[in-house]
């Protein structure tokens, strides 16, 4: 099982203090949510894993440091960025190329375009899409390679009714398929259907949930 | 140990070179250098008593000057804007988040808009050599060949700095700024910033020569002049210099060591930067 790993994370762009001191522990197989307030860190925190920021303080995925090993790491991510974009890439375009780099078959690009909806679209150009088929087009990118670690940044946020309701289903498979992730959202009921234990985020610290979390929290996971 | 990858250098090269070809740019690009190349040549045949198209010399000699102003406009700004475009748009951040290093993304780039620019070049000139040497059937294809291979040289020298320029400025606006400065610097204030400094600082015929070592636009002219004309006053003070110094073939190696040197650094330089920067 492929675990997830900070210690004492800090990042600091500019006087800003993005991520102050972060320290976590996600075990293979667990799915863990990141909640908290807009510039609380969250993205910030899966964009270092996949090596878009530099950091100080230690990182690791699967035992790889990220730093020191970026493409050990990264093989053993699937990552949906919260604004996906593609350049002028055609879908499968997009897919044929990440699976030559990762050598996966070419041949799984038409398979995860249609467990994502996008069959159809696979000869646009995803420049075109709406914000919700490029986040499905980023979907299936990371559900790609079958990348043990599964980095979800609020995975529906442009999504309409059917995308939530596929995205559902395609998050419990890979929960169920025993993959580690890690997940932000500003959605209670995403978080607490998807994830086995929430952390919270405030000002780039790791802090206890406010009390009208663990309310709304449980009012979702009551309504399950 | 890491996983083994499918050559990620070459993937990220094809798939810029993929991007280039499909932009309107390159057959924009292309056909340019094939309609002056052709008007050059026609040209060159003004006072002559033969009508028709001139020959590889002539039109060798117009595509040099030619060379010297065009292509680092265009490699400046087509190597500009191709780290800084995706970085805007967020797609660079997609491709770094695949097993990719940084080095090996700003390599595959390079890369792959020295060979959309060298494509560019080999169409727009070699479409040109073929018809006028159909057409002529005279003169030195050789020299020809030369201006080509010093072409895509310049090309590898200039795209690099539009690289660097692009990881360094990140943003499409300023680099298309910061390229159409540079080009502007290399090809027509440097020489008179070189004036300047040798009137003001009475500088030396060697540390003239250095200067020139640093503009791949200089560079190129004496190598293509060498290449044309063994008429010593056409290579201008620093040609001549640097002949008087270290004899045709020293120069020659001299001038091209500097363009790969140039090509290299600049590459080098976009690395490093690149390695700390955050990626949107």
């Amino acid at each position: 099982m492929t675990g997830i790993r900070a210690r004492d994370l800090t990042v600091q762009i500019g006087d800003r203090t993005i991520l102050d001191g972060v320290s976590l522990e996600v075990a293979g197989g667990e799915a863990v949510g990141l909640v908290g307030a807009n510039g609380s860190g969250k993205s910030t925190l899966l964009r270092c894993l996949v090596g878009l920021v530099p950091y100080s303080g230690e990182l690791s995925v699967g035992g790889r440091d990220v730093a020191a090993d970026p493409v050990g790491a990264k093989s053993l991510l699937g990552y949906l960025p919260q604004k996906p974009a593609f350049g002028d890439a055609r879908a499968e375009e997009a897919l044929r190329w990440v699976a030559r780099l990762r050598g996966v078959p070419v041949a799984r690009a038409r398979e995860v375009l249609e467990e994502v909806g996008l069959a159809a679209h696979a000869g646009e150009r995803a420049a075109t899409f709406s914000g919700g088929m490029q986040q499905r087009l980023s979907l299936a990118v990371a559900l790609l390679s079958g990348a043990p670690v599964m980095l979800l940044d609020e995975p529906t946020a442009s999504l309409d009714l059917e995308g939530q309701r596929t995205f559902a289903e395609i998050a419990s498979a890979l929960r169920r398929s025993g993959r580690t992730m890690l997940i932000s959202s500003h959605r209670p009921g995403e978080i607490s259907r998807l994830t086995d234990r929430v952390v919270h985020l405030d000002a780039g610290r790791v802090v206890e949930p406010p009390a009208e979390n663990v309310v709304l929290l449980a009012q979702a996971g009551g309504m399950r | 140990m890491s996983p083994p990858r499918a050559f990620p250098v070459a993937l990220v090269a094809a798939r810029e070179l993929r991007q280039s070809l499909r932009g309107r740019w390159f057959l924009l690009a292309a056909g340019s250098f094939l309609a002056l190349s052709l008007a050059l040549s026609a040209l060159g045949l003004a006072g002559s008593e033969r009508s028709g198209l001139a020959g590889f010399d002539r039109t060798t000699a117009s595509l040099l000057n030619l060379a010297l102003l065009f292509v680092p406009l265009l490699t400046l700004s087509v190597g500009g804007l191709s780290v800084a475009g995706e970085l805007e748009d967020g797609a660079l951040g997609q491709l770094l988040s695949q097993p990719i290093t940084r080095a090996e993304l700003v390599l595959g780039k390079y890369a792959g808009v020295l060979a959309a620019v060298s494509a560019a070049v080999l169409a727009g000139f070699g479409a040109a050599g073929a018809i006028v040497g159909l057409a002529t059937g005279g003169g030195s294809a050789a020299t020809f060949l030369a201006l080509v291979g010093l072409t895509l040289l310049l090309s590898a020298a200039t795209v690099a700095l539009g690289v660097l320029l692009s990881v360094w400025l990140r943003s499409r606006a300023r680099v298309v700024g910061a390229a159409f400065a540079a080009w502007l610097g290399l090809v027509y204030l440097s020489d008179l910033g070189a004036v300047g400094l040798i009137v003001a600082r009475h500088l030396r015929p060697v540390q003239v020569f250095a200067l020139a070592l640093l503009n791949p636009v200089q560079q190129a002219r004496v190598l293509g002049t060498l290449a044309l004309s063994h008429r010593l006053d056409l290579l201008g003070p620093v040609g001549l210099y640097g002949r008087d110094a270290l004899g045709t073939a020293g120069l020659v190696a001299a001038l091209v060591g500097a363009l790969l040197a140039l090509a290299v650094g600049c590459v080098g330089g976009a690395v490093s930067i690149f390695r700390k920067a955050v990626v949107p």
